[in-house]
């Protein structure tokens, strides 16, 4: 093996993926060989750098998020047991409501007064 | 995907507001990790880390649990990340503006709780340079090898995550992730000769 095919499987074999015979061949290559074994250590220490680029996300995340979800949804996102009348925009619902209440409100006009009688 | 995942899930879908707070604790460091190495900068991560989030939780009912939930939500976050490097990129002003990653990684490592020790200035010092050496090594990368060696070595996901993240097979996955671990490797050795 030479070195250009021994570095072409480093990655994988850095990574537990390369498979008999490759790995056998490799690891006999880097037996014998300074130079590709010095590659291999260099590139494992790079690999074990950019493991420890991590980044805590920042404090008030969940905050700015619930509030981006609260101002586009104009707060009527969560609790999914409205979700009817939250899908409702508010302006049909209160001219639905006006309509109900003329309605009431004729019905009442013309009900018959000798509907009711009065007590004895 | 686990009976944990599986009941977060179905919580998210009855719009359950406790639900979506454990959601963002849960994946709020992987996701703002991610956006913060594929962008290169503080300020992009929390715009895009939220619209993230945002977008989870408006199309969560889409989900059909063919994946895990953390490698959807990871592709979303993909997904928003290369977005945001187009628009960057189609700005006249600038390219993506790399922060100073030396100076933030030095405010970051020497940021410890009570208790623990407090490392030596020269041992912050070097932690932010190799961290500020590593993350213009990750920039110099094409979006889609960026995003591999991020998944991979930054997120430690298995091949077979990575591929429900990108879409791509396991065999483009291993080549690709090769050559950008080659190319970060050769622009460290530049820089450290």
């Amino acid at each position: 093996m030479d070195h250009q095919k021994a570095a072409e499987n480093f990655s994988a074999y850095l990574d537990g993926e390369l498979k008999d015979p490759e790995k056998g061949r490799l690891e006999g290559h880097l037996a014998v060989c300074m130079q590709c074994r010095t590659e291999l250590a260099s590139l494992k220490k790079t690999l074990g750098q950019l493991g420890h680029l991590r980044r805590e996300a920042p404090r008030d995340l969940l905050d700015n998020v619930q509030h981006q979800i609260y101002v586009r949804s104009r707060g009527r996102f969560f609790n999914r047991k409205w979700r009817l009348f939250g899908k409702i925009p508010f302006e049909w619902i209160s001219l639905g409501t006006i309509i109900a209440m003329l309605i009431y409100y004729v019905l009442l006009k013309h009900a018959s007064p000798g509907g009711v009688k009065a007590l004895p | 995907m686990s009976m944990a995942e599986r009941m977060l899930v179905a919580r998210l879908k009855e719009r359950d507001e406790q639900a979506f707070s454990e959601t963002v604790r849960l994946y709020g460091d992987r996701v703002f990790n991610l956006v913060y190495r594929m962008l290169g900068s503080r300020a992009e991560a929390e715009d895009i880390a939220q619209e993230v989030f945002v977008s989870v939780f408006k199309t969560v009912d889409s989900f059909r649990g063919e994946s895990k939930f953390s490698t959807w939500l990871l592709r979303i976050a993909a997904n928003h990340c290369k977005n945001r490097i187009k628009y960057l990129a189609r700005r006249p002003t600038s390219g993506t503006h790399l922060d100073d990653v030396g100076e933030a990684a030095m405010a970051d490592h020497g940021r410890a709780p009570m208790s623990s020790h407090v490392d030596a200035p020269d041992v912050l010092l070097e932690a932010a340079e190799i961290e500020s050496l590593m993350q213009k090594a990750i920039a110099s990368l094409d979006e889609d090898q960026r995003l591999l060696v991020v998944l991979r070595d930054v997120e430690d996901l298995s091949y077979e995550e990575i591929g429900e993240v990108t879409g791509l097979p396991e065999g483009t996955i291993k080549s690709r992730l090769h050559r950008a671990r080659m190319a970060i490797k050769q622009a460290i050795d530049r820089h450290t000769r």
